[in-house]
């Protein structure tokens, strides 16, 4: 079988996606009054949407299967693909974990949590530079927060382990 | 009546600097000028990402200091780049691509105080140029716009939107998707006309919809840091271990070359004013633009690329003008021209100023503060340059993992305090991953982000054209529809004709055709001036024709875009 383009596999998905966004609009309640129906639009974009999604698809396929280019820091299979993508995984991983435990942490122990486990996973653990990524995150997250809380007057939210609003 | 409109001019002009000549504005704008010069400067830290990094801070300040510290933000992003471009030979933004041509050169040459000064003033003289255009024709505009019923208004989003998409080229349809997704994205939440929900998947956090400053910060700036940081060894270098960063600007110097040379100046503003009035082009184009035609219009186009001031004159004039001929669409027709003008249309929304025709008449203060921050900043540009070249210095000394790290921090403070919800953050993060998905399967963002800016006002203007009459026919029949169709529709193919140009004889037609259709709606717009300039887009598709036909529609194989490629 001949391998498909990384292009055909994305207009499937967004085919898929159109689907899923069509049959949602099924779900719409269509009121007495007005003229516009509160479905008409979103059907309208996503009319438009599929059509490209199809030109979009047979343009893949006409193109046919990508061509291997040579970057000589990826390495093949999933390790390789992990280890090519490392960092951007890392920071969406780690801001996942920074809003999951926003409520516990709060803004500012959560903030600086992150900004330096990031910045550690990221540049390294050596002993220098633990303690530059400490200084750093504290001192930035810090002013942030504290610009936001007593400049601007935002209360950003406070955890269970220190909650800086409760008198 | 000149009289009149002068003297009601000079008054909002005069209440706009009363607003502003104080002490925190002031102090509000410097700030800004100066964050926006170093934020500039840093390759891979757009204006864009700048403003909107910028907009939490200015939910509590009054209107009028909120944008103006927004536009000096804007400011200085558009002249910070060219310290990294001249002094690394890696540009800060990508309005200063071509700036890094010559200025590098010239830096590397022993003349990087020269190459500075050249970008500096040239920057301000562009800027000037641009706030002039600024004043005196987005009136102008503005009495066009209002003109403009639901129809025309519903016709020019889908015209900005084509035209925007239509500048990923060859990849138009992928343009088209991101366009459309962004249009998509608006519609998530209650439907503004009757209040209905609509894509709530049952859950009544997505109810409210999506915050769309979270979207493009997500989209936008968290996705360009992810990309920042994808190459581990990259990430870990900072920018002064790539090249030596050490310079004083020639003022003296580069006042005097730039004397020499005031058509450049004067040119090149003339084509970033107009690149910023065309929705979605902005100033990467521009820069392009300029350098490519001072390359042309030079005696010695030979010395292009060795360090020519010209070739640092013609960038960073255009590329400064560019905004304010984004802001020229916004402030006359509520359109923004570019990311960065969509992200100032999100800041006046939130201050409840919904831009339109009549934004001038109903605002005419806050109107006339916009355009006297941009006069104030592009002079604190000026003299802040030179200080800000000693903290760029500094700046270079961090890694690019550390500044991408704290942005993060940064963007997740900022992202909560515009609605003070946590749903906020999760958009950010869902719509950083779309916004690094779309960048390395090649959709641009720019069609999205004004997909998602300009969604609410075609879905507003559809529902008011169609309570006013269920007939479909004024979208196409209307002179000022039927302008923005036909032109979309020809925008639409211009990346076609790029493509076969010199190689397909239709393409002999593609300018020809356009001027005839184009003149159409003009001419049906009536009174004298329209006719007038239709008349002359006739005139010039005809004459193009007869020079087609007197050479035997004989293609240009040097037109052909391979052959462009290899001249370049």
């Amino acid at each position: 079988m001949t391998r498909l383009n990384r292009d055909t596999y994305v207009a499937i998905l967004l085919l898929l996606f159109c689907g899923v966004f069509i049959w949602a609009t099924f779900d719409i309640r269509q009121p007495d009054y007005g003229v516009l129906m509160p479905s008409t639009w979103p059907r309208v974009i996503l009319s438009a949407l599929t059509l490209l999604c199809f030109i979009f698809l047979i343009q893949s396929i006409k193109a046919g299967p990508d061509e291997e280019v040579a970057d000589p820091s990826r390495e093949p299979g999933f390790v390789g693909f992990l280890k090519y993508w490392r960092n951007p995984i890392l920071c969406f991983v780690m801001f996942f974990l920074f809003l999951l435990t926003l409520p516990i942490l709060g803004m500012l122990i959560g903030g600086i949590s992150f900004v330096f486990l990031l910045m550690t996973l990221l540049g390294g653990w050596q002993p220098k530079q633990l303690l530059i990524h400490a200084v750093i995150s504290v001192c930035a997250v810090g002013a942030m927060w504290s610009l936001f809380t007593f400049g601007l007057e935002v209360m950003l939210p406070e955890g269970v382990i220190y909650n800086p609003y409760m008198n | 009546m000149i009289v009149e409109y002068l003297s009601d001019a000079f008054n909002h002009f005069s209440l706009a600097l009363q607003g502003l000549w104080i002490w925190k504005t002031m102090a509000l704008m410097a700030i800004g000028v100066a964050a926006g010069l170093i934020a500039g400067a840093i390759p891979g830290f757009t204006i864009a990402m700048a403003v909107v990094l910028t907009l939490p801070f200015t939910f509590s300040m009054p209107p009028e200091q909120g944008v103006a510290t927004m536009v000096s933000v804007m400011v200085g992003g558009l002249s910070g780049g060219l310290m990294a471009g001249i002094l690394t030979g890696i540009p800060g933004t990508p309005s200063s691509v071509a700036t890094t041509f010559d200025g590098f050169p010239m830096a590397r040459g022993g003349r990087p105080g020269l190459a500075l000064g050249l970008g500096v003033w040239s920057s301000f003289f562009g800027g000037i140029f641009s706030a002039i255009c600024l004043m005196t024709l987005a009136p102008q505009l503005a009495r066009v716009g209002l003109e403009f019923q639901p129809w025309d208004f519903f016709m020019l989003v889908m015209f900005a939107l084509t035209i925007t998409a239509s500048l990923a080229g060859r990849h138009l349809v992928k343009g088209l998707i991101a366009g459309a997704l962004g249009l998509l994205v608006r519609t998530v939440g209650e439907d503004e006309a009757v209040g209905m929900a609509r894509f709530d998947f049952g859950t009544d956090v997505l109810l409210s919809g999506f915050d769309f400053i979270a979207v493009l910060i997500g989209l936008f700036a968290f996705s360009q840091l992810l990309s920042d940081v994808r190459d581990p060894d990259k990430a870990r270098i900072s920018l002064s271990e790539q090249s030596a960063v050490k310079a004083r600007i020639d003022h003296i110097g580069a006042l005097k070359e730039i004397a020499k040379r005031w058509i450049v100046v004067l040119r090149s503003a003339t084509i970033g004013v107009f690149t910023g009035i065309l929705p979605g082009a902005g100033g990467s184009v521009a820069n392009i633009l300029a350098y490519d035609q001072a390359k042309k219009a030079s005696k010695t186009p030979e010395k292009f690329g060795t360090g020519t001031p010209e070739g640092v004159i013609a960038p960073e004039s255009s590329n400064n003008a560019v905004e304010g001929g984004a802001l020229i669409t916004l402030i006359g027709l509520g359109i923004p021209g570019d990311v960065t003008a969509a992200v100032m249309l999100g800041a006046l929304l939130i201050h409840d100023v919904v831009p339109s025709p009549t934004f001038i008449t109903d605002e005419p203060v806050l109107v006339y503060s916009i355009f006297t921050a941009f006069f104030i900043a592009t002079f604190m540009m000026i003299i802040l340059q030179s200080f800000m070249l000693r903290v760029f210095v500094l700046v270079t000394r961090i890694r690019m993992y550390m500044l991408a790290c704290v942005i993060l921090g940064f963007c997740g403070i900022g992202v909560f305090a515009l609605n003070n919800v946590t749903f906020d953050l999760w958009s950010l993060l869902w719509f950083g991953i779309l916004g690094f998905l779309m960048r390395q399967f090649g959709f641009p963002l720019a069609p999205m982000i004004l997909g998602v800016v300009l969604g609410n006002i075609a879905e507003l203007n559809l529902a008011r054209a169609l309570a006013i009459t269920p007939d479909l026919t004024p979208f196409f029949t209307r002179p000022w529809s039927m302008f923005f169709l036909i032109i979309a529709v020809f925008s639409a193919a211009f990346p076609l004709f790029q493509e076969h140009r010199g190689r397909k004889k239709w393409t002999l037609f593609y300018m020809p055709l356009s001027c005839f259709a184009a003149s159409i709606p003009l001419f049906m717009m009536g009174g004298i001036p329209r006719p007038i300039i239709a008349s002359i887009v006739v005139g010039f598709g005809a004459w193009t024709l007869w020079k087609r036909w007197k050479s035997g529609f004989e293609l240009d194989a040097s037109l052909a875009p391979e052959h462009v490629y290899r001249e370049g």
